[in-house]
């Protein structure tokens, strides 16, 4: 008995503890409330870590310099930051400002989280940043700015390719093939090998590589096929067989169908891998926290058969946005304009946070200070591809048909032809029910998308 | 001969206990590696000691603020969570009503469906209409109302205690609460200690909803929230060995109550008690 | 008069589990259920259409393909998990030196946090330079890297790591089971010269009887709905050879970020239906065990 009277004493204290400590902390806000009066307090989310130092000090300096009495809080999120926001709309905890990125600024408009922009814009801010729809306009609105472009390339190691003694990286295909199966005939007895993706998540590995060589052929990354505005996963066709070549030639990481990004970052940080593609976003990986022990650099990524018909994708085009239930827009406005105002986004390239896609900032702001950053910055054939409707498809998506191939092969014209159903009757269904429009653009010309960002 | 018996179980005991600590060895040594060491795997020992990873994930993570808020929303829901289910446990063992099956039936329905954070949004908007939303009681009653495995398991507990006993406490005169209180009870204590440790464990582990009640008072955040905010950035790596050093700092407070929680209850048998 | 007492009393102990439930419980699910009737994406427009997403359900390839994963993968780890955390709950119920410190040790597995451990489980099982191969290379056990999270051995592999997260649960409940059979019992028993054994299987066995049978039913539901070690390890790859069917229904709800706009579109509307089927199965299969089992019991 005794022990049991002691056991809840213990517990209720620890109870009174807490809530002695909760209520501590309640009144002592109460107070800082008080005493701040008349401040506007605004909430920016970003789910960036890269540049969150950079980031914090600039808002710092905001809340210590701005004259108009506003005070950002900046919350950083993890992965979870697009679930977080739609729990902050649901509950009516949503913060001010917002980053969006190029795959959730639709679905944020979609969903009525954000507001235009468009009453704070004067025409010279319509000038200096450019406008693309689907990007950061909808129906004729504005409902966020371009800061950063991303670019994909293929990422490779320099002294696994010199070993194998191939002087260029591929260009084609076949070349891609054939230099993968090389290097691991060369490097395997080290442990060495040509090829990896982080098939872990076959969205997130195709997405940054089966999706670019498609581009720079002159093909939408997703199988959207913008000239007939039809899904046709055909051009995917030769792209899936070299994948699986390589998987079935020995020329991939063992066990990359479980390999996450970061381990394969690792084992190219120690230069374990031969080549990968990806995203710009790696040259800091490499220089903050996975040290690269080896020299690496990033060249454009191969096309089908040699021939650039398209342009290889940049990625962005928004940077942050208003949220529709900030109860202050206009200190929202204000802080973004200070966020978008040259020095920030000049340092912001400078620092190499992302490549500038404001052309007023990229003409003045220097090279990033990274190491390896010069293959990715944007060339003639860089550009933005238009926004594929998004639909939801029945049964598996075209990333696991495709990776399940590379696996286990099989018929892959007979795959093919079943996605192109299953997509277009997803499309047609989504076009009758008015949620995405999608007419045919005889004139769509994926060459002339490329060059506008070159440097 | 129970020689050979003797050393059969304890090489059995130690294998399984190796094969057990094998991988939390792995944690602990890879909390203090670099991020790229420890990502790249190949190494068992850190090549150098980086106690840094303590100190970053203590901070990023603010433990010494987060902690409490996780010891209270704890403590309050196990509290909840054992009266509330072993009083259910009592009557629908012990007497007989109309509805019972019924009862039981929602019980375990409530077991079998799993949508995880669909449900959230209607639970707080009640808690709106409670005036709870912000605070961390709303967090309390949300998981004590999750008591569904509790109820079973001091269900099947109650059940093993003779009716005999209460019984006799009645005839002498015991109101039926009492007897709850003074006999059913102190028998149940190793159901209910087990019961305490997996409400405890769950409530500490609970990511979602301190996460979304707390979204407009961060100084309300606990611990499991504060941690994965180490996780993933975008556009960068993930902070593996931060998360690591946190995980290993986390366990410290769990593994305290287990140690209460085995002491106080797991050490006395009902035989015992009752002598 | 005694009757409408007793009645007053049982609601009365019964209505706080009850309101807690039926409010916080009941109502939320049925609130987010009642999208299974309805083409809902979480935004727009919700479309009532009836039955349509059931029939959806019924010839959702990927989906059946997920229950018998979920199948596969419960019954390993029911079967692995369930007579070891008995044998060691027995073991160490008593007696035994250094029980303490053991228990201590099986149990800790449960409290690590699980996405903590998926880097860790790679660390161990992965094919390129997994601490598992690089002993078995070495002591010749094997003649090449295995690859254990790769298509053919992935769903062994998360068997072992849930049972791994799952032993030190059950043997703690095993234990309570055990300390709640009265000492005495043991001590007529062996009065009456039953030896050890003998002891187990005529007073531990029927008189853990409803305990285990309870133990064994949550972890019936709870190894049939696990999914968060398996979302970590493998996200249910590799070519959905893991993937069972808690992690589908997740997926449907919170699509996981991919690169392309597709990758965010919510199924609410037909994650609901999925969710509903799939908690019909979870409470079939319980029930038949749940009677399956009473009825052994009597003919025990």
């Amino acid at each position: 008995m005794n022990k049991k009277q002691l056991m809840l004493a213990a517990l209720s204290a620890t109870l009174a503890g807490s809530l002695a400590a909760c209520s501590g902390k309640d009144s002592a806000d109460g107070r800082d409330g008080g005493a701040a009066g008349d401040k506007t307090k605004i909430v920016y989310w970003t789910g960036d870590r890269h540049d969150s130092e950079f980031i914090k000090e600039k808002v710092d300096d905001f809340n210590r310099t701005n004259t108009d009495g506003i005070e950002v809080e900046l919350v950083v999120k993890g992965d979870d930051f697009d679930q977080a926001l739609d729990m902050s709309f649901q509950t009516s905890e949503a913060p001010d400002v917002i980053r969006v990125k190029e795959n959730t600024i639709q679905t944020f408009y979609k969903k009525g989280y954000l507001a235009p922009i468009d009453d704070y814009l004067s025409d010279e801010l319509r000038a200096k940043f450019p406008q693309m729809d689907a990007l950061n306009s909808f129906d004729g609105k504005r409902y966020s700015l371009p800061n950063y472009g991303t670019t994909m390339r293929l990422i490779y190691n320099k002294e696994l390719f010199q070993k194998a003694g191939i002087a260029n990286p591929p260009t084609t295909l076949a070349e891609l093939v054939s230099d993968a199966k090389k290097i691991t005939a060369v490097g395997k007895a080290n442990g060495e090998y040509g090829f990896a993706q982080n098939f872990k998540s076959p969205g997130s590995a195709l997405g940054r590589s089966a999706r670019v060589i498609a581009e720079i052929s002159g093909f939408g990354g997703f199988g959207y096929d913008f000239k007939a505005a039809r899904y046709d996963f055909t051009p995917f066709k030769p792209i899936i067989e070299a994948f699986k070549q390589m998987r079935d030639d020995g020329s991939m990481l063992p066990g990359v169908e479980s390999l996450d990004i970061d381990p394969l970052r690792a084992q190219f940080a120690e230069g374990k891998i031969g080549m990968y593609l990806s995203f710009s976003a790696e040259a800091g990986v490499y220089q903050s926290q996975f040290p690269a022990k080896i020299e690496w650099a990033a060249a454009p990524a191969p096309s089908i058969d040699g021939n650039v018909k398209g342009a290889s994708g940049f990625l962005g085009g928004q940077w942050l946005a208003i949220s529709s239930q900030s109860a202050h827009k206009d200190a929202a406005w204000t802080f973004m304009s200070y966020m978008y105002g040259d020095p920030i986004l000049q340092q912001y390239q400078e620092k190499g946070f992302g490549i500038s896609m404001v052309p007023s900032v990229s003409e003045v702001a220097a090279k990033p200070e990274v190491y390896g950053i010069d293959g990715f910055l944007p060339n003639a054939h860089d550009g933005v591809w238009p926004v594929y409707p998004a639909v939801p498809v029945q049964g598996a998506k075209s990333d696991d048909v495709f990776f399940k191939y590379i696996l286990d092969g099989g018929d892959l014209d007979a795959l093919i032809a079943d996605l192109n159903k299953r997509y277009t009757t997803a499309l047609d269904a989504a076009i009758a029910s008015g949620d995405v429009v999608a007419e045919p653009d005889a004139d769509f010309d994926p060459a002339k998308l490329a060059g506008q960002y070159a440097s | 001969m129970r020689l050979v018996w003797k050393a059969a179980l304890w090489a059995f005991l130690l294998i399984a206990a190796f094969l057990t600590l094998f991988p939390i060895l792995v944690t602990i040594l890879g909390s203090f590696k670099t991020n790229a060491e420890l990502t790249a795997g190949a190494t068992i020992l850190p090549s150098s000691w980086q106690l840094r990873n303590y100190a970053e994930a203590w901070r990023q993570a603010k433990f010494s603020t987060y902690t409490l808020n996780s010891l209270f929303v704890s403590a309050a829901s196990t509290v909840g969570i054992l009266l509330v289910s072993s009083m259910a446990a009592y009557v629908v063992d012990r007497m007989a009503f109309p509805g019972k099956r019924l009862y039981v039936g929602m019980q375990a329905f409530t077991m079998f469906v799993a949508i995880g954070a669909v449900v959230l949004r209607p639970q707080f908007e009640l808690m709106i209409r409670l005036h709870l939303h912000d605070s961390l009681w709303g967090v309390v009653l949300i998981l004590i109302s999750a008591h569904a495995s509790a109820f079973f398991i001091l269900y099947s507990f109650m059940s093993g205690i003779p009716k005999e006993l209460d019984e006799a406490a009645l005839i002498d005169g015991c109101s039926r609460g009492r007897t709850f209180m003074r006999i059913v009870v102190p028998l149940l204590t190793p159901g209910l200690g087990v019961c305490a440790l997996f409400a405890f464990r769950g409530a500490w582990n609970e990511y979602l909803l301190p996460f979304v009640f707390t979204l407009s008072k961060p100084e309300l955040q606990t611990l499991t929230v504060g941690l994965a905010s180490l996780k993933y950035g975008i556009s960068a790596a993930s902070q593996t060995h931060l998360m690591m050093a946190g995980a290993c700092l986390s366990i410290v407070p769990m593994l305290a109550v287990y140690l209460f929680a085995n002491k106080s209850f797991m050490q006395m048998t009902a035989g015992s008690l009752k002598g | 008069m005694r009757k409408t007492k007793e009645l007053a009393f049982s609601y009365g102990f019964l209505m706080p589990s009850l309101a807690l439930t039926l409010v916080l419980g009941i109502y939320p699910i049925a609130w987010a259920m009642r999208y299974m009737f309805y083409d809902y994406k979480g935004y727009g427009k919700q479309t009532f259409i009836g039955l349509d997403n059931f029939a959806r359900v019924m010839r959702d390839g990927e989906f059946w393909h997920a229950v018998s994963n979920t199948f596969v993968y419960a019954g390993g780890k029911l079967a692995l998990s369930i007579p070891f955390a008995l044998l060691l709950a027995v073991v160490l119920n008593r007696g035994l030196r250094g029980r303490q410190i053991l228990r201590a040790v099986f149990f800790l597995p449960t409290i690590v946090s699980t996405a903590v451990m998926a880097v860790v489980f790679f660390a161990i099982f992965n094919a390129y330079n997994g601490v598992l191969n690089q002993f078995l290379l070495k002591y010749k056990l094997i003649g090449g890297a295995v690859d254990w999270l790769g298509a053919d051995h992935a769903m062994m592999t998360v068997v072992l790591v849930s049972v791994w997260g799952a032993v030190g649960n059950y043997m703690l409940l095993f234990i309570a089971g055990l300390q709640n059979i009265p000492a005495d019992v043991y001590e007529s028993a062996s009065l009456d010269g039953a030896n050890k054994l003998q002891q187990f299987r005529y007073v531990t066995v029927p008189m853990l009887g409803p305990v285990m049978q309870m133990i064994v039913m949550l972890a019936i539901i709870n190894a049939l709905k696990g999914y968060e070690s398996i979302m970590v390890l493998t996200d249910g790859g590799p070519i959905g050879k893991t993937n069972v069917m808690f992690l589908y229904v997740y997926k449907l709800f919170f699509p996981t970020a991919g690169t392309g706009a597709a990758s965010q579109i919510q199924e609410i509307g037909y994650g609901s239906a999925v969710a509903f089927v799939t908690a019909i199965i979870v409470g079939l299969i319980t029930l038949l065990y749940y009677f399956g089992s009473k009825r052994m019991n009597r003919y025990a």
